[in-house]
């Protein structure tokens, strides 16, 4: 009696594991075809390495320091882009919000550059600011520019009226209206910009790296392993890319959350 | 629109609502003025500066250079072949992508046995930068057309799919019964109901797809190209032409601005239930 529901038991955690492991039948079966195919003859083994080789590349680039440089370069370019991005794109979206003068200006202006594709900018900016980091970094700062303008605007302006109206009958001055009312309230949609901004600015960095191929990043090391035809290196790249991504877009998740958390 | 609301204000004769009605197209052709202000400043500043001789020739040419760089590439036709090019890949990559994309989400929203098996792998993938592929991409397929095609499908295929996902699984359940109630048959359960109740979403997500499509070719263009409107930009950075760069940076902005609106006009002629 005792052994058999011990059994039951021991059957259905099996079960659940076995059930667990569905989701990983798919990748193992691609991975199972693509080290199949790496290892048919050289000619496929030049662009489906083998995945030993990968991991080989991985700790190689990572012993020497190679990867962290690069992956260093990349992370400060992208914080520092995203960071003048966000501040004057909370600047000028605060200045459409506040002045019916700077938003008739600035809005078709604003309005028509961000028509053109990002990256599309980019043979321009290198006429105009050379190969180097400037141009990099304006890159990424545009791509979280946009987003920032666009939510600041709208953040302010969808302010409750009742709110202002309270700020009033304390006989708040300009500065203080801004800071008790319009900045608390347009807080969240302030975070939606950066939640917004943060991948953008990303994916900037790594196309920008693409295009403008000086200096230390993970989108340069890219095209030299592409230029040297090293598959493992790029799967390395491009799988540190995603990483990164997706804690950057967490991490501004957090932050969010953190801010808003009176929201409940 | 506009035309015929004025139209019709004029045949009920002079009323209070047709002197409204002035007042109001006089008011909006003040803001398309007010509108136009800040470019024609920038025109003026720019021709100011280049008068100026503050830049070089490569730096800064006068506005009129890039018209004649315009006409120029197109005399020559390197624009229009760079357009054609360009556009192609776009439509062959952006229609698979769209149609797998579909395909992949209502496959995802409806069965729970590909939920288990596929949903995993598809959110790993998904987090996949497109842009960060192109290497990989181009060491596995050369820099040819299946390239530029297996990169649009890519960026295309996932925010698509999720689009649909959402949609589809979004449909409020009464709706689904009320298909029930009437004893549709499949076929018409999806058509009268389904589809109708999931393609706003849909199409939104659709175009948000088209125009990251349209930056990520642009981008790819640039980086390994041998036609396109990217590599015509390209080409001019490397002969220092900036006046053939910023027409590329203007008619790929263009491109892109029609490329949306074009969608919207879909959304508003295929929704007429969603029109205010």
């Amino acid at each position: 009696m005792g052994d058999a529901a011990l059994e039951a038991a021991l059957m259905r955690t099996v079960v659940r594991v076995l059930q667990s492991l569905r989701g990983w039948i798919l990748p193992a079966l691609l991975l199972g075809l693509w080290e199949y195919t790496s290892h048919r003859d050289a000619a496929h083994a030049y662009a489906f390495v083998p995945l030993e080789q990968v991991l080989a590349a991985l700790s190689e680039r990572l012993s020497d320091g190679d990867l962290l440089h690069n992956l260093e370069g990349s992370l400060l370019r992208a914080s520092l882009g995203l960071l003048s991005g966000v501040v004057f794109g909370i600047g000028v979206g605060a200045l459409m919000a506040t002045s019916t003068i700077a938003l008739t200006l600035i809005n078709p202006i604003y309005q028509s550059i961000r028509q053109v594709p990002l990256l599309g900018l980019t043979p321009l900016l290198g006429l105009w600011m050379g190969n180097g980091e400037t141009a990099k970094v304006f890159i990424i700062a545009l791509a979280s520019f946009y987003p920032m303008v666009l939510n600041t605007y709208e953040g302010l302006r969808n302010v409750d009226t009742r709110y202002r109206e309270v700020g009033y009958v304390y006989g708040f001055r300009r500065f203080q209206l801004f800071r008790r009312v319009l900045l608390p309230a347009s807080l969240p949609s302030l975070f939606t910009g950066l939640q917004q901004a943060v991948p953008m600015a990303w994916i900037a960095a790594v196309g920008g790296e693409l295009l403008f191929n000086v200096g230390a990043g993970l989108g340069n090391l890219m095209m030299q392993a592409e230029t040297g035809a090293r598959m493992d290196v790029i799967i390395v790249c491009t799988a540190s890319i995603t990483v990164l991504g997706i804690a950057m877009s967490y991490l501004a998740s957090l932050l969010s959350a953190h801010a808003l958390r009176w929201r409940q | 629109m506009s035309g015929n609301t004025s139209a019709a204000a004029a045949n009920s004769g002079p009323s209070l609502l047709s002197d409204l009605e002035i007042r109001r197209i006089d008011w909006s052709r003040l803001r398309v003025l007010g509108v136009l202000i800040s470019p024609l400043l920038l025109l003026v500043a720019w021709t100011l500066v280049v008068r100026a001789h503050w830049f070089t020739e490569q730096i800064l040419v006068p506005p009129s250079a890039v018209l004649e760089a315009f006409a120029e590439v197109w005399d020559s036709g390197e624009l229009p072949d760079g357009l054609k090019i360009s556009l192609y890949r776009l439509v062959i990559g952006f229609a698979l992508g769209s149609v797998g994309g579909v395909a992949l989400g209502t496959l995802l929203a409806t069965s729970r046995q590909a939920q288990i098996y596929i949903g995993p792998t598809f959110n790993a993938l998904r987090q996949v930068p497109t842009l960060a592929l192109t290497p990989m991409f181009i060491l596995l397929f050369g820099i040819g057309e299946t390239l530029k095609v297996v990169i649009i499908l890519k960026s295309t295929l996932f925010p698509v799919a999720i689009a649909t996902l959402e949609a589809v699984r979004n449909i409020p359940r009464q709706y689904l019964e009320v298909g029930r109630a009437f004893r549709l048959r499949p076929w018409m359960q999806f058509r009268r109901i389904i589809f109708p109740a999931s393609i706003p979403p849909i199409l939104t997500g659709v175009r948000i797809a088209l125009g990251r499509s349209w930056m990520v070719l642009v981008a790819v263009e640039l980086l390994a190209a041998d036609t396109g409107i990217g590599q015509m930009m390209e080409i001019g950075r490397q002969m220092l032409r900036i006046d053939i760069v910023m027409v590329g940076v203007i008619i790929t902005g263009l491109i892109g601005f029609s490329l949306d609106r074009g969608l919207r006009l879909l959304e508003w002629a295929m929704l007429p239930w969603k029109r205010r």
